[in-house]
């Protein structure tokens, strides 16, 4: 696993909180983004296109999968692994 | 005027092998979509022959369900399709308000104290081998006025209500689609909208009326792009159905062009309004397929509006319209009076002719609100603010609180009842926001009452999961926010402007 900074963590979780609308996702690191309807197809893609736009991190949307970018926490270590 | 199912029925007799319906490894030709049909149209005569309700389908992508929607008009019966998605005590209210007797489930374990008779999709072998090659005459078939399916949709008042088209209604529209659309025999057609959006009616019956085959994307594909991609590369999909919005995910995906779907020749879009730059990229990832944009509530079929965009129009038009009305049914655009207005000016859309279907199933205060006559022809108040310019129309949005996010139909009111409903919430009203020019999600602002939770996102959890109980997840708010109280106008209603200006602030 790659080792994460506060400073990483908190700039996913910055864009995480724009895409979904909510500053829920910052105080419930594990909260089930897809079951709650907090994101959607169209979050997903926008999340993307935001980490690849501020952070330089491309994911390719053929990558994502929910089951393995379910909360903030797997989101965080799915892009740390990318980075 | 054609029949639906006899149409339907001459590929089984010319071509039984072809196929008809494929979902992942399921296949189903016209062969065995008649003789299942027909076996499970004697099977409802038999046990529900005296019995005129209308029958639930509940289901998603499972070649089943087109063969129970025909047994259904085979033995006389109106259907009514409810997706899995659709939550349990919804799909009790919609029991309750159909009067429905028997029900046909892919998931029968969701209706452990359903009083109506509950059959398994995993009886339906047993069941069709009791009557093998039956032929079933089609006296009792559902035809003329009789209504053929009924879509239940997002309702004001809390509770959905039954939108019910008849056997003339989809005959008018499958014509115009198969006649004016320039669509040819045994094409195939993208079947991504689940049954219980009318959607889905564009591509199931004008496929399977021509001979078609009918390509199911399921939401377990749409949630897994990369699954998503690998199916529409085997498609081999000529025609595309879906709102825009799904258009528009797709075209995030690097891959979706020309190259993945070489046989695509049309995209015909409903449900929504086409944004000019949905339209401008698909042009661009396809320039040798058509696009085709149509309009039309579920109460008149699906669609009574069309027209192909050109390049023209994408750089003429900052608002694209939604087209030229089908021949036999009239557009008229009236003022608050019920008078015609000059053209070009905006009115409430009032549709009239055969697309029209029968009102709301069990609700004659809602249909007479909503259904009339105009000329002997059957009317529809849609309440859709438009303007006819040249023929063509032109919609500028709503005329009350019902709005459209990604193509899914929801009344705001139905949403604010069920949230004030819930414990924890003494008071709330629902905001739609917009991203651009379209709707994106809903803001749920609430005057919270007596709870033990110590975050606010606790809060919202608790409230989000009890309104899942009652509505789809697309009816769910992204976002709560609580006041101490609600500002009112000086009519006394909560002032929804001042909550949106200080939403969007």
């Amino acid at each position: 696993m790659t080792e994460i900074t506060p400073a990483f963590e908190n700039q996913v979780l910055d864009i995480l909180a724009e895409v979904c609308e909510s500053d829920e996702v910052k105080n419930e690191p594990d909260i089930r983004l897809f079951e709650e309807g907090l994101m959607d197809s169209f979050a997903t893609i926008a999340l993307l296109v935001e980490v690849g736009e501020r952070m330089g991190i491309d994911v390719p949307i053929s990558d994502f999968n929910r089951n393995q970018w379910a909360t903030p926490n797997m989101i965080i270590q799915q892009l740390a692994d990318r980075k | 005027m054609l029949n639906i199912l006899r149409q339907i029925e001459r590929w089984a007799d010319q071509t039984p092998d072809q196929v008809c319906y494929v979902w992942r490894q399921e296949r189903l030709t016209y062969g065995e979509l008649k003789q299942k049909s027909d076996a499970l149209s004697c099977w409802i005569d038999e046990v529900f022959g005296s019995d005129r309700a209308p029958i639930l389908i509940h289901g998603h992508m499972h070649p089943n369900m087109i063969v129970l929607f025909l047994a259904c008009i085979k033995s006389g019966h109106a259907y009514i399709p409810v997706d899995l998605s659709v939550p349990a005590d919804r799909i009790s209210m919609i029991l309750e308000d159909s009067a429905t007797q028997l029900v046909f489930s892919e998931r029968p374990m969701l209706f452990p104290e359903c009083t109506q008779k509950v059959v398994g999709f995993d009886q339906l072998n047993n069941m069709i081998a009791k009557y093998p090659n039956q032929r079933v005459s089609d006296d009792r078939a559902v035809n003329g006025e009789d209504v053929l399916y009924i879509i239940y949709t997002s309702g004001s008042t809390g509770r959905p209500k039954g939108v019910q088209i008849p056997h003339e209604s989809l005959e008018s529209f499958v014509s115009w689609m198969n006649q004016d659309f320039g669509l040819e025999n045994r094409q195939t057609f993208m079947n991504q909208a689940p049954y219980s959006f009318d959607l889905s009616v564009m591509s199931l019956y004008p496929s399977l009326t021509m001979g078609g085959t009918l390509w199911a994307i399921d939401k377990d594909m749409i949630a897994q792009p990369a699954e998503l991609v690998e199916s529409l590369k085997k498609s081999d999909i000529n025609i595309w159905v879906s709102t825009p919005s799904f258009a528009e995910i797709c075209l995030m995906l690097p891959s979706f062009s020309q190259e993945i779907l070489p046989d695509l020749h049309t995209f015909l879009f409903c449900g929504e309004t086409l944004p000019v730059q949905v339209a401008e990229n698909l042009q661009n990832h396809f320039p040798n397929a058509a696009i085709v944009n149509t309009y039309g509530p579920t109460e008149s079929t699906v669609a009574v509006t069309s027209i192909q965009i050109k390049k023209d129009m994408l750089v003429n038009h900052l608002a694209l319209p939604v087209g030229r009305c089908k021949s036999d049914c009239r557009i008229l655009i009236l003022d608050s009076d019920g008078h015609s207005v000059p053209e070009g000016e905006k009115g409430e859309i009032v549709i009239c002719g055969p697309s029209v279907g029968k009102g709301y199933l069990n609700d004659p205060e809602k249909t007479n609100a909503a259904f009339g006559k105009v000329d002997g022809q059957r009317s529809y108040h849609t309440k859709d603010l438009g303007s006819l310019r040249n023929g063509l129309l032109y919609y500028h949005g709503r005329m009350d609180r019902q709005i459209k996010i990604h193509g899914f139909r929801m009344e705001l009111e139905e949403i604010e009842h069920v949230l004030s409903s819930c414990s924890y919430v003494k008071q709330a009203a629902v905001l739609p926001i917009k991203k651009g020019e379209t709707y994106d999600h809903l803001l749920g602002v609430v005057v919270a009452g007596t709870h033990s939770f110590e975050k606010s996102y606790q809060l919202s959890s608790a409230i989000r999961k009890e309104m899942s109980r009652y509505l789809p997840s697309y009816m769910l708010p992204r976002k709560f926010v609580y006041h101490a109280s609600l500002p009112m106008t000086t009519n006394g209603k909560v002032d929804r402007k001042a909550l949106l200006k200080e939403a969007v602030r």
